[in-house]
């Protein structure tokens, strides 16, 4: 009984810190894009598309992921690339490499 | 054959007959009649070259399937690798050779080792630069674990070989068109008619304003000089017309055709010269090849010189556009008419301004002086770009290029009062309105909300045009790439 609540306690815990996590990198990256399209019109959600932000094109988009990999010290493949459909994508890319 | 030919009527509407009643069944019985269709098709336009066909198509099916089946990451890779190898050595004997080899030679003479040189007699198969830029793209998908690979040959055959692209595009894309042909198609009386539409809209493009175009055009290029700046200026804007109406016109005719048969294709051309910057004319130029151009060429370029900024970027923008321009053909005047786009962009990375593809004065029935006088400088940059497109030299574009800047260039040119020229552009005129009119809609003549009077006074007027201006040449500019 009690193992299971500790058990429980700690899946609590690892959920939090996950989420933390996807909070404080969702934070991260729209500090990244405000700072490199000098604007902050776009609301940070999973379902956010590379097309709902302006300025977000296919020129702009090599230097935010430059920002990116700087900003966590992190290095994307090229296969990456085409995983990424969304900031619900980017942010699980990104984790699965910090 | 060709899409406005007679022959081609005598093919497409007994195979249209059959594909709707007695194959209609499922979707094998009604990709059987379209491959053996296409197959007829090829073989007609060029029969030498069908076992090419049949071989690519072969070797790109065995490929896909052994990527995706190998375990280990660098056995996939191998058999990428082994598939680039093939179809871009494909496209370079076939298209490239002789362009090398004349290349290597010149370099053997500069430093003096004599080196003759006879050009091989290499015949270029139809349709080459499509196809193969299909299944490099189709590979590329498999590896990059974008799409599975095909386990049924039959639809792969048709993925490559459907007809109504075959010839001259649009470079479509296993993920859009292999699930089309998956799924059993429903005869959709709305398709249907919005494809006869835009077949009419292309013949018009085609047989009325390319060729008007190209009557005008020929004499000029082909004798540029003894003629003055200003015809040289005015020949110029003609061509520009001519290479758009030519090639968005076969390109409405292909996409026309194949929605006789409920299949979508990819859209071509989205009135490009409604633009205001050079970034949102190719976004809507010849939109097959450059998304491919994108997606292949420059997002892993800039993704590798991601670490040099904005120098990265022009370099990769430049690498692209100089590829892009290499696409149609093996001449320097491509590789120049390539280079010159990727410059044109160094301003606009330098200062931002990336906007992305927006419909010029959306919703409203007239541009702002300011759009117009930004769409009209970006259209004398593409015209006089174009030059080297339609001249067989550089030197030629540049001499071109060089008389128009002349003295005579305010020579008020005779010709202009000819009724060929008058004629010229009333229905250009004619054209550059209709195009605008449509251009927040799917194509450039989706007319269907329009009421039936409207509408079918529309049809009557283009099909009088034709039959009183129309003419029929036997090839379009996009033939020979």
């Amino acid at each position: 009984m009690v193992k299971s609540t500790e058990k429980n306690l700690s899946n609590f815990l690892q959920i939090k810190k996950y989420k933390m996590e996807t909070i404080t990198i969702k934070e991260t990256i729209s500090k990244l894009l405000e700072s490199i399209l000098d604007h902050n019109n776009f609301e940070m959600h999973d379902e956010l598309t590379a097309k709902d932000v302006d300025g977000w094109d296919s020129l702009s988009h090599m230097m935010i992921l430059t920002k990116i990999e700087e900003a966590f010290n992190i290095k994307f493949k090229l296969r990456d690339l085409n995983k990424l459909k969304n900031m619900g994508s980017l942010v699980s890319v990104i984790q699965s490499k910090i | 054959m060709i899409f406005n030919s007679l022959s081609f009527v005598v093919f497409l509407v007994p195979v249209l007959l059959i594909y709707w009643s007695f194959f209609r069944k499922n979707s094998s019985y009604q990709n059987i009649i379209l491959l053996i269709s296409s197959l007829i098709f090829y073989a007609y336009a060029d029969y030498r070259f069908l076992i090419l066909l049949i071989l690519s198509i072969g070797i790109n099916y065995f490929l896909g399937l052994k990527i995706r089946r190998s375990e280990k990451e660098l056995i996939q890779r191998r058999f990428l690798y082994l598939g680039l190898i093939f179809n871009i050595g494909l496209l370079i004997y076939f298209k490239y050779f002789n362009f090398f080899y004349e290349g290597f030679v010149k370099i053997l003479n500069i430093f003096s080792i004599d080196a003759n040189y006879n050009t091989l007699n290499i015949l270029l198969p139809i349709g080459i630069s499509f196809f193969t830029f299909q299944t490099l793209g189709y590979l590329i998908d498999v590896y990059n674990e974008e799409i599975n690979p095909s386990n049924n040959l039959l639809e792969f055959s048709l993925f490559i070989s459907y007809f109504p692209k075959i010839l001259s595009g649009p470079i479509e894309r296993a993920k859009s068109l292999i699930p089309q042909i998956e799924k059993k198609r429903i005869f959709s009386y709305e398709v249907f008619t919005d494809g006869l539409r835009q077949i009419l809209w292309g013949l018009f493009a085609k047989m009325v304003i390319a060729e008007k175009c190209a009557e005008i055009v020929n004499p000029i290029f082909d004798n540029y000089e003894n003629h003055s700046g200003s015809l040289l200026l005015i020949g110029s804007f003609f061509y520009a017309i001519q290479l758009y109406a030519d090639f968005s016109g076969y390109s409405n005719m292909a996409i026309g055709i194949s929605k006789l048969f409920g299949i979508q294709l990819m859209r071509n051309f989205a009135t490009p010269f409604f633009s205001t910057n050079i970034s949102d004319y190719w976004r809507k130029w010849h939109i097959s090849l450059t998304t491919w151009m994108m997606d292949y060429v420059f997002t892993p370029l800039s993704f590798t010189l991601r670490s040099y900024q904005k120098r990265g970027l022009v370099i990769s923008i430049i690498a692209t556009f100089i590829l892009v321009g290499f696409w149609h053909g093996a001449n320097w005047t491509f590789i120049f008419y390539g280079l010159l786009h990727g410059l044109y962009f160094i301003p606009l990375v330098y200062s931002g301004k990336m906007n992305k593809s927006q419909i010029v004065a959306k919703g409203k029935l007239i541009p702002s002086f300011k759009e117009l006088f930004k769409m009209l400088a970006l259209f004398v940059l593409i015209m006089l770009t174009d030059i080297f497109f339609r001249a067989n030299t550089v030197t030629e574009a540049f001499n071109y290029i060089a008389s128009i800047f002349s003295y005579s260039l305010f020579k008020f040119p005779n010709e202009l009062l000819s009724s060929s020229y008058l004629i010229g552009f009333v229905l250009l005129a004619f054209f550059i309105l209709v195009e605008w009119k449509h251009r927040e809609r799917h194509h450039d003549f989706e007319i269907s909300n329009y009421n039936i009077i409207i509408r079918w006074s529309w049809y009557i007027i283009i099909f009088l045009l034709i039959l009183f201006f129309g003419k029929s040449s036997e090839t379009f500019i996009y033939f020979q790439f």
